[in-house]
């Protein structure tokens, strides 16, 4: 945890005398080093199969900030890594690149989120979350003046959000005594006050994850922001909220609650896989379809989220992390690949794509690929989720609704994946490009989403990970 | 010594599908212009495909057992293998990709963007290859999607609004299909995990709790491997396909997709449900009247076609369903019909694509009208074509002939007269739409005014010599099976000798 933020501080001590390019070296071999780090911290875990914790400062249960390590949080933060090291790699070799700003944010980022993946404490959990938000608000800023109001609207809703959290929390304190999660989680009782305050704890995290309904204002930031922000942004930002909720769900809350509430969440995320995906259908613009899209996959998480809460089933969990990664991994590589044609294209609408497999073909190919993986063909690594996520859901009748849901989620993802690339095959009207494409760049594009279709390579692995890590 | 020996019969499978897919990715990067590394590479992909087909055909002929297994999701390996059912498909589309490669090296000289074409067109039977090998349902559903997704740019490849078009409509029809066959599979997954195929079905012991679940599967995978084998209302997007070059359109018709469909109901019938079972879950007569509908549909809308290709398209709608309505009757011979005829229909419906497009590429028609007097600009290939449709017509002792005569003493072996009725009448219908084809083309008066647009002249056959010999091939083949349909080694005998091992009690 400590490599990112160390990187960072580096960085920006030194950055003012390095050039751009050397910063980020620095920065993906900081990522690097963490992705190592990470590696090593999950086969650790995965052997033992224990639970480590971490008391820092050496203080007694309840009063230490104390980390906890478990096969999630590991696979997690070595997903984290991956991410940085090859959005990392694109930022700084393509030409398209990054500003100089860019890199000690990014490490920032990277920080964060570990802090976020290894914390068991509300509070902490608060900490991780505004430094988080404060990072990503940043980072949208980058790209300009344009960016600027989508970027204040960011910040407004995630201050916002991150104070609706914060009232949850002092609620759960002042009744409990304690946010540490494991001291917390055999304390809690189904009572007005913890209802409310996990009321308002969700609603935040709802919003700060952009999970429908309140995902409103996702589309807008992520579209604005410069092209490898917007992938850290939907690959990774958007998890850590989700991870709080469903440590929120699946431990603090009491067991009862959750199965009343989960319901409620995986008819938001069928909800959420239509309204979206129509959404990425409907609009206009490239960098906004990739976003809508987030959204409607978030609502495959979302559903799991809230199946696993209701049936507590094991399954829902392996699934869920499983989406979450694969979705990152594709999503990385659509914006990267969106983000280049368009630079190349010289403009930002869908229909100014005709043509692109003969002007843009490497890039291209990247969108198709990833695309693939969210509609979930396989052996891609959104199929080895649905391929999950569905098993439960058919082996008994009366849960088969939630697999039509399903069934429509991947009808709609291939009919917006898929709206664009039939129009790449255009020969009669090309866009001609606008400059000559970058090659190294189209290729780092492609590289994540060559990933999420090797996913299925390590698929019975993580599965199995993610298996012994279960509550 | 014996290690070794493993090692070579499970590499085998994978290396089948290697053979055509590492060309694939060589030919993308292959320059637009360096042809001749090209055509070297397809060539070198096809005939080590066809050495690695006729390697295995021989180890299995000698017992061997050709198996491959990567472990993929739990209780779903990827498992390649060859048992006899597959190694039917597998020969057949080597040997026709061969023939319809070389005629489209032919077809597309001097085109654009030639690189991408032959890149996907291999990558297309890389997939073709690995479903007719794939070993359980979840390996058959990943090359399926694997298939639609590398033909597609194949369908669109022409670039124009009507293209596009048409590769649009493809995939909503086959990602839905594709969708459909996940969700079934999923579903029978969850009963029974996924073993591999079986002869006579896995499924037996789960008929008495899951009666309905497995009634429900059966329709979702069928309207999945459906849409496809081109059944009616799911056939809509095989005639808009036509637009593709006509290389494709062969691709399409006989080697890969509609035949993958086609194939994907023998063995989900026969391999994971069984015929014994399917019978008693009753799902065997709706497909069976579904086929039927479909054989006599298919027919009449053909024969209101003026476009050639639109016609032959139609004509396959109507008769890859004998192959799902052989399934579906339910006994020996006409199982025996229905495999055979996966093989017979491709070597004649392909003969009759390469025919169709030498005639668009040579003389420049594309309706049925402008056949007249064809006979006597392009003698060889009207022959080729005459052969193929006569075949399809079913007249002994070509191929079609010998497909119908089981198809028909199946049905009346099963007690169902009434479909021995449609297929006399789908008979009468194919001569009704191939031979006023067959007499324009002989007896019709040429054109007064010419051809409308003449090419390979100046060559020394009536046209480009790799336009007419894969058409040539095939019609040969056409004969060749009708005619030594008795051998054990031909496709009838390999056809016999799997459909016993299904009927075996």
């Amino acid at each position: 945890m400590t490599v990112p933020f160390l990187c960072a501080l580096t960085v920006l001590l030194t950055g003012p005398r390095l050039r751009t390019r050397h910063s980020g070296m620095l920065a993906v071999g900081g990522a690097l080093v963490s992705c190592l780090a990470a590696w090593l911290a999950l086969t650790q875990i995965a052997a033992s199969g224990a639970v480590e914790l971490l008391h820092l400062g050496g203080w007694e249960t309840g009063l230490a900030i104390r980390l906890r390590l478990t096969p999630l949080s590991a696979l997690l933060v070595l997903f984290t890594a991956v991410m940085h090291v090859l959005i990392g790699l694109y930022a700084a070799f393509s030409r398209q690149g990054a500003a100089r700003d860019f890199w000690p944010l990014s490490c920032f980022l990277h920080g964060s989120l570990v802090a976020l993946w290894l914390s068991a404490d509300l509070f902490n959990l608060y900490i991780t979350l505004e430094l988080l938000g404060l990072t990503a608000v940043a980072m949208v800023a980058l790209s300009g003046p344009s960016a600027y109001k989508p970027a204040a609207n960011y910040l407004i809703l995630s201050l916002t959000a991150s104070l609706f959290y914060l009232m949850g929390v002092a609620l759960l304190y002042g009744h409990y005594g304690a946010l540490d999660v494991i001291v917390l989680a055999p304390l809690t009782v189904d009572d007005t006050l913890t209802r409310l305050a996990l009321l308002l704890m969700t609603a935040g995290l709802m919003l700060k994850a952009a999970l429908w309904p309140l995902h409103l204002w996702l589309p807008a930031a992520h579209a604005s922001a410069p092209t490898a922000v917007s992938a850290l942004l939907s690959g990774l930002v958007v998890k850590g909220p989700l991870f709080i909720l469903w440590l929120l769900w699946s431990e603090v809350a009491p067991p009862a609650l959750g199965q009343e509430v989960g319901p409620l969440l995986a008819i938001a995320g069928v909800l959420a896989l239509l309204a979206g995906g129509w959404a990425a259908l409907r609009t206009p613009l490239i960098k906004a379809l990739v976003a809508y899209s987030t959204v409607a996959q978030l609502g495959y998480a979302l559903m799991a989220l809230g199946l696993l809460l209701t049936w507590q089933l094991p399954q829902m969990h392996i699934a869920l992390w499983l989406f979450v990664i694969a979705h990152g991994l594709a999503k990385a590589s659509l914006f990267l690949a969106a983000g280049e044609m368009q630079h190349t294209l010289g403009t930002r609408r869908v229909v100014s794509l005709r043509g692109a497999t003969q002007t843009v073909p490497v890039a291209m190919f990247a969108f198709a690929v990833a695309g693939g993986s969210l509609i979930g063909l396989p052996p891609s690594g959104g199929f080895l989720a649905k391929w999950v996520l569905l098993e439960p859901l058919l082996s008994q009748p009366q849960n088969w609704p939630w697999a039509i849901g399903v069934l429509l989620g991947t009808v709609v993802a291939a009919a917006y994946v898929f709206r664009v690339v039939v129009l790449s095959f255009d020969r009669a009207t090309i866009t001609p490009p606008d400059t000559r494409p970058d090659r190294l760049g189209h290729w780092l594009a492609l590289l994540p989403a060559l990933m999420v279709w090797g996913m299925t390579l390590v698929g019975e692995q993580l599965i199995r990970l993610l298996a012994g890590g279960s509550i | 010594m014996f290690g070794n020996f493993l090692v070579w019969t499970s590499l085998l499978p994978v290396l089948m599908i290697l053979s055509s897919l590492i060309p694939g990715l060589l030919i993308f990067a292959t320059p637009e212009a360096a042809s001749a590394r090209r055509t070297f590479l397809n060539l070198l992909g096809v005939t080590t495909k066809l050495g690695l087909v006729v390697l295995m055909l021989i180890g299995v002929a000698n017992g061997l057992e050709f198996r491959f297994v990567l472990p993929f999701l739990p209780g779903a390996p990827l498992v390649l293998q060859g048992d006899a059912l597959s190694l039917q498909f597998v020969s057949l589309s080597s040997v026709l990709w061969m023939a319809t490669t070389i005629y489209a090296i032919g077809y597309l000289q001097g085109s654009a963007l030639r690189s991408r074409f032959f890149g996907y067109f291999s990558l297309c039977v890389s997939a073709t290859v690995g479903l007719a090998l794939a070993g359980n349902l979840v390996t058959f559903l990943l090359f399926y999607e694997l298939l639609t997704l590398a033909t597609f740019p194949l369908v669109v490849h022409r670039g124009n609004p009507e293209s596009l078009r048409a590769g649009r409509s493809y995939l909503t029809y086959t990602l839905s299909g594709g969708s459909l066959l996940l969700m079934g599979t999923a579903l029978l997954h969850s009963l029974t995990s996924t073993p591999d195929f079986e002869p006579g079905g896995y499924l037996m012991a789960f008929s008495g709790d899951h009666g309905f679940a497995l009634q429900v599967a059966f329709v979702l995978m069928i309207a999945g491997v459906g849409v496809k084998a081109a059944l009616i209302p799911l056939h809509r997007w095989l005639p808009r396909a036509m637009v593709a070059p006509a290389p494709v359109s062969a691709l399409l018709h006989a080697v890969a997709v509609v035949k993958a469909g086609a194939f994907g109901i023998i063995r989900i019938v026969y391999d994971v449900y069984g015929i014994n079972l399917s019978t008693e879950l009753g799902l065997t007569l709706p497909l069976m009247w579904l086929a039927a509908a479909t054989i006599i549909y298919g027919s009449l809308v053909a024969l209101r076609q003026n476009d050639i290709k639109r016609r032959l398209a139609y004509s396959t709608v109507s008769q890859v369903s004998y192959i799902a309505l052989g399934v579906a009757i339910a006994g020996p011979l006409a199982a025996t019909g229905a495999i055979v005829h996966l093989v017979h229909q491709g070597v004649m419906k392909i003969t009759l694509f390469f025919c169709a497009g030498s005639f668009t590429e040579t003389v420049g028609i594309h309706k049925v009208q402008q056949m007249d007097g064809l006979g006597k600009r392009m003698p060889w290939t009207m022959a080729a074509f005459t052969i193929a449709a006569l075949g399809m017509i079913g007249v002994p002792p070509i191929a079609g002939f010998i497909s119908k005569w089981y198809l028909g003493l199946g049905a009346l072996q099963q007690g169902y007269p009434e479909i021995l009725a449609v297929l006399v009448l789908s008979s009468l219908l194919n001569a009704g739409y191939f031979l006023p084809m067959i007499y324009r083309g002989w007896f019709g008066p040429p054109p007064s005014v010419g051809w409308p647009s003449e090419s390979f002249l100046q060559h020394r056959f009536e046209t480009h010599w790799m336009l007419l010999f894969p058409a040539l091939f095939t019609a040969a083949l056409s004969i060749l099976f009708g005619l030594f349909s008795g051998s054990v080694y031909s496709p009838l005998g390999w056809s016999e000798f799997i459909v016993s091992q299904e009927f075996e009690p």
